[in-house]
């Protein structure tokens, strides 16, 4: 039997000077970071996408350079070690981590679960840090409770959902009591209930002074009340500020927002570039040009797998040249499915499903192409290129790449610089504003997006609304499949939401009364 | 997802907590591999379909195996071996041997008693392996499987857990592909491409990268490791790997 295990107590974090250079890179991904954190407070680190916030996280908790290989300067202390000076005794990261006291969640659950049930998975930390069986027993139902997840043991991982997933995750992180819980965007796959479940297990924490944590995230309105302090980062990697949340907000809010960083009263109903009533009245014009026959038409459709709970139960839905129509509700509601019915990914069990007047599913690949673009929520899958230049140019014809190259460069990503980066070497908010050019390169009838604005920054999620206003505004139909209620106001002339394969409410949204009744 | 569930299948509790289910998966896979080594002594037709019977009956009555799964399990793959059986009749080197038995002559195609017998001998062969297999798996809970593995018969922890976890992935990258391919067609271009099975094969190495990072950043590999779900060998276990025994070598004799 070995000794009841005891929690690590809270580690203080104190950095000076540090960078870190990844392997094959020049630039360094985040540089002259000076920090200071006390024992048991929340940092938050904010920035533009791409710009080092994942590295630091990992840096910070302990995974380089030997999970990703690059070099350090600077120091970084995390307790008494400091992570940044590579010494022959730290080789092993997992060994590092372990003395550390520090557990990292990461954004995506589905591959950070290893067990194939929810109690072994906490317990799975456990056995690593050889904790006596009957401290398990005890510690593993206790954690679980911790997160909202009580009497999930025998419950299987993959069949959770994606916030209970997640949640999992932090349990199973959190179950050998770390003195330092690091999470990098732990609610980008989540819906907003999950992530606010999420953020409730942090508050609690906090609370308890249990373990500092260090956290990345772009949904501000969840983050910045749970920080203590906040670090800035540019574009470059270099800290802009960093401070309590309150100082650094008035110190810097105007330099925060100028490099393109949510801030937490971007959350309240003021419209970004572009306004609603310019766009409302370009997509009426749109309209009266179009005609009016449906892009999309559902008509009782229902889908779903043999022997399982139907995904969609009935669907009638009709939308039309120009509208802008967003798909929202909770995971698993059946929105990608959806999607993929109306592009004819999927045939339905029952009804029809007609893409500008004809079945989707009979059309060749390149008419379809020509009729809808369709960015998919894991950009990784939509890649098909080497390059990203060849991923934008990619099946385009010649009078399409200009366009193409254009719309890259508005969502920054200039060929010049990155044309020929790998796509699976970018960070995960160029990936996806990658996939958008992709899908948006032909100036499709129908733009089919699911969540396209995860991980996006302020500019990136400016310059896609823009993007889409232009495409709408010569004529084609947006139907996206969304959590962010920002997209949804910014971008939306419709809100379809979706319950358990139900549609729950189909409104317009926006608009001036009189100009609704008209419609 | 259909298929992604025939691929990896979740065997519910009624299997779990079945005598088969509960017998230890060492036991159960020492009998399915003593069985196949067992049918490789004779050529005869009964041991083999002898222990399919047994096999299936098992499976229904101590594994609690609903007989509709177990049908959709095994219909493949008895189409599998039935079509094994037919290419060996008619490719038989009996055929054309003038000191065999004629059966049957289509034009140039004859056909000859001895060939049956084999074609037959092996075809039962093989349908007796793939249902000692499917019930193997529709019985069997992968988790305690890796465990008794790494715990009784001495697998490396890593080797296992990184089983059982590819294991899970099994059915998201079969979505992924179907993802992969709309992608493709979506930009006009043919959905059937060789590139298709690299864009799986980067993807299923990217999800085993990032698992082993979050596994090590769990200290996984740090020092000694202790067990959360021990498996200890029990009387039942006997009671099952005799009785296995005991079916085989009757399955054998009967064959004289």
């Amino acid at each position: 039997m070995s000794i009841a295990p005891r929690a690590t107590a809270p580690r203080p974090i104190a950095a000076s000077g540090a960078a870190f250079t990844y392997a094959g890179s020049r630039r360094p991904a985040f540089r002259d970071v000076e920090l200071k954190l006390d024992p048991g407070a929340v940092l938050l680190i904010v920035g533009p996408s791409g710009s080092g916030k994942s590295t630091l996280a990992r840096g910070i908790a302990g995974l380089l350079p030997e999970q990703f290989p690059g070099e350090w300067r600077g120091s970084l202390r995390i307790g008494d070690t400091d992570v940044a000076a590579t010494s022959p005794e730290a080789v092993v990261s997992a060994a590092r981590t372990a003395s550390l006291g520090a557990g990292m969640v990461f954004q995506d659950p589905a591959s950070q679960l290893v067990m194939e049930r929810v109690g072994d998975d906490v317990a799975f930390g456990l056995e690593n840090l050889a904790w006596a069986r009957a401290a398990m027993r005890e510690r593993v139902p206790e954690a679980l409770a911790g997160v909202g997840l009580r009497g999930f043991e025998d419950r299987r991982s993959t069949r959770l959902s994606g916030g209970e997933q997640q949640r999992v995750a932090i349990a199973g992180v959190l179950a050998p009591g770390p003195g330092l819980l690091v999470l990098d965007e732990p609610t980008a796959h989540l819906d907003t209930a999950g992530a606010e479940a999420a953020f409730r297990v942090l508050h609690s924490i906090r609370e308890r002074e249990a373990a500092t944590i260090v956290l990345v995230e772009h949904r501000v309105a969840l983050a910045w009340p749970l920080a203590d302090a906040v670090l800035a980062i540019d574009d470059e990697g270099r800290p802009i500020d960093v401070g309590v949340p309150a100082a650094v907000l008035r110190r810097s809010g105007k330099k925060l927002r100028d490099a393109g960083i949510w801030l937490p009263d971007d959350e309240d109903g003021q419209a970004s570039a572009g306004g609603r009533g310019a766009r409302a009245g370009r997509g009426r014009l749109s309209k009266q040009v179009l005609g009016s026959d449906p892009v999309i038409r559902l008509d009782a459709v229902r889908f779903g797998y043999p022997a399982s709970e139907p995904v969609l139960r009935e669907i009638d839905l009709r939308v039309g040249p120009g509208e802008r129509v967003a798909l929202v509700g909770r995971n698993g509601s059946g929105k990608t499915t959806l999607l993929r019915l109306a592009l004819g990914l999927l045939r339905p069990i029952a009804g029809e499903v007609s893409l500008g007047g004809r079945d989707p599913r009979r059309l060749q690949p390149q008419q379809l192409a020509r009729l809808a673009g369709f960015v998919p929520q894991e950009p990784e899958l939509g890649f098909l290129g080497q390059s990203v230049r060849e991923e934008v140019e990619l099946g385009l014809a010649e009078d399409q790449l200009g366009h193409a190259r254009d719309l890259a460069e508005r969502l920054r990503l200039p060929l010049g610089a990155l044309g020929d980066r790998s796509p699976y070497r970018l960070s995960g908010g160029e990936q996806r504003r990658l996939s958008l050019v992709t899908g948006l390169a032909r100036r499709p009838i129908l733009l089919a997006l699911d969540e396209p604005t995860f991980g996006q920054d302020r500019r990136g999620h400016e310059a896609l609304v823009e993007a889409l206003d232009e495409l709408v505004g010569e004529g084609s139909t947006l139907l996206a499949a969304t959590h962010d209620e920002r997209f949804v106001r910014d971008a939306a002339d419709r809100r379809v939401e979706l319950a358990d394969g139900w549609v729950l409410a189909d409104e317009p949204i926006g608009i001036p009364p009189a100009a609704a009744s008209a419609r | 997802m259909t298929a992604a569930a025939l691929m990896a299948p979740e065997i519910g509790d009624a299997q779990r907590s079945s005598v088969l289910g509960r017998a230890n998966p060492l036991i159960k896979l020492g009998i399915s591999l003593a069985w196949l080594i067992g049918l490789g002594f004779t050529l005869d037709l009964r041991p083999p379909l002898i222990l399919a019977v047994v096999a299936v009956i098992a499976g229904l009555q101590l594994g609690g195996i609903p007989p509709g799964a177990l049908a959709r399990r095994l219909a493949p793959l008895v189409l599998a071996a039935f079509s094994i059986a037919v290419t060996n009749l008619l490719f038989s080197t009996h055929n054309p041997d003038p000191a065999a038995t004629e059966l049957l002559r289509i034009g140039p195609l004859r056909i000859t008693q001895e060939a049956l017998a084999d074609a037959a001998g092996l075809g039962a062969r093989v349908g007796a392996i793939v249902t000692v297999g499917a019930v193997f798996v529709l019985t069997t809970d992968a988790t305690r499987l890796m465990d008794a593995l790494v715990q009784q018969a001495r697998v490396s922890s890593r080797f296992a857990y990184g089983l059982l976890a590819a294991y899970q992935a099994v059915p998201r990258l079969i979505e992924d592909l179907g993802t992969l391919r709309a992608a493709r067609r979506l930009r006009g271009l043919r959905e059937l491409d060789p590139s298709v099975l690299l864009g799986i094969l980067v993807r299923a190495i990217r999800h085993a990268d990032q698992l082993s990072i979050a596994m090590d950043a769990r200290g996984f590999g740090a020092g000694p490791r202790s067990i959360y779900r021990p498996i200890a060998w029990t009387r039942l276990d006997l009671t099952v790997g005799a009785a296995a025994l005991a079916i085989l070598l009757a399955a054998l004799i009967a064959s004289r």
